[in-house]
């Protein structure tokens, strides 16, 4: 009861999180202010996938072994949590980094362009088409 | 009638995150059918009796990440290299502003004091993050994390001395792209070495094999003299660690560039 309790607790974090960052991304101004929400959206989707390879089995382990001949194999079968998420997450990392990293050189040159970060007024100041609400 | 869409639109994300919240809480308690595949990384990560499997590596994550689904992790280093070619083409305009003359001591950067403290701390942080990158295959670790510890060097560098003092010694962005391709190298001629081997002694062997398989008997050894390499995965990390620092080192440059307008990076 305790731990599904504490799995509701924490998808409903998530879930705040995700909707604080959708948010960000819909109604923020700055460019700045989207990327961040960005970062904080696909932040929170690799902690829900982190959270979907967590076991629960006290006490819970790396899923790393402590020496070469791998000796406590049934102990940490049963008790490491799952390494694929964590794998999956990491290339997720480095993926979100590398579009993060994109956006954020089109928003410096956007502001090069437009000298501000402004949405409406960078599309203003490109396209010369003036932006009603 | 903007406020009445607003409200609409913040009303749907709530009570669609609320749906989505009630779905996830039955889907996510991971079940048992789940922990099947958690069972068989684990179980034949480092297993002698299972030579067929195993990866000879204690550690699951990375050998996930490098062996048993290593083509996902090649094309995720290439969809960063790609990246930073695009920052790079989006950036082109800013090396005319790159700052010219040469670095003095006396009036470029921080004090002394600050100048000093970083001076000493440089060599121990690449020796962290060569520790966690090439110890990637025993400890949690890898070629990325050990690369991302050891980027934090040049961008301490350009805070506390000056973007003037990393062209001096020599660190552009070009060098570092030139880098970056060797380590892209690198993943590329490990990930055939041994269909490479198997071409040079004439048996049958896999892209991207790292340990001997039923019917492709060519691999990569588990050990050196004793002391575990796990095959390809120490070399996966070691070019991985390469390109992500140098790969990192670019975009800090470019950023830091950009972020002082066209006054020159001081």
């Amino acid at each position: 009861m305790l731990e599904a309790l504490t799995y509701i607790l924490i998808i409903a974090i998530l879930g705040l999180n995700a909707l604080v960052s959708i948010y960000g991304i819909i109604y923020g101004r700055s460019l700045v202010k989207k990327l961040i929400s960005l970062t904080i959206l696909s932040d929170t989707v690799l902690v829900a996938v982190i959270f979907a390879g967590f076991y629960y089995a006290y006490p819970i382990v790396p899923p790393v072994y402590q020496d070469l001949a791998g000796t406590g194999r049934e102990f940490l079968v049963k008790h490491a949590s799952d390494p694929l998420p964590q794998a999956l997450v990491l290339t997720g990392i480095v993926i979100g980094l590398a579009v993060n990293a994109l956006i954020a050189f089109g928003i410096i040159q956007a502001y090069r362009l437009a000298k501000t970060t402004d949405a409406r007024k960078v599309v203003e100041t490109l396209s010369g088409v003036e932006v009603t609400e | 009638m903007r406020r009445i869409t607003e409200l609409a639109v913040i009303l749907s994300l709530v009570l669609g995150v609320s749906v989505l919240l009630v779905l996830a809480a039955s889907i996510l308690l991971p079940g048992i059918e789940v922990r099947q595949l958690a069972f068989f990384y684990l179980y034949t990560t480092i297993n002698p009796w299972f030579q067929n499997y195993t990866v000879n590596s204690p550690e699951a994550v990375t050998a996930i990440v490098w062996d048993y689904r290593g083509l996902d992790t090649l094309f995720e280093t290439s969809v960063f290299y790609l990246a930073l070619i695009a920052g790079l083409a989006l950036a082109r305009g800013l090396f005319s502003e790159t700052p010219q003359g040469s670095f003095n001591e006396k009036t470029h950067g921080l004090t002394t004091i600050v100048k000093t403290v970083t001076r000493v701390t440089a060599p121990m942080i690449i020796a962290v993050g060569a520790s966690i990158g090439l110890h990637g295959h025993l400890t949690p670790g890898g070629g990325f994390q050990g690369g991302a510890t050891i980027a934090v060097i040049p961008l301490v560098f350009i805070v506390v001395y000056s973007t003037l003092f990393l062209i001096a010694r020599g660190v552009t962005s070009n060098k570092m792209l030139v880098l970056r391709s060797i380590g892209l190298l690198g993943i590329g001629f490990t990930s055939i070495a041994a269909f490479l081997i198997g071409l040079a002694i004439g048996r049958f062997a896999y892209v991207f094999q790292n340990m001997p398989k039923p019917g492709a008997v060519v691999g990569l050894p588990a050990d050196i003299n004793g002391a575990l390499i796990s095959g390809t995965l120490w070399f996966f990390n070691l070019f991985e660690m390469i390109a992500v620092a140098a790969g990192f080192t670019i975009a800090f440059i470019i950023l830091l560039l950009a972020g002082r307008g066209g006054s020159g990076g001081r």
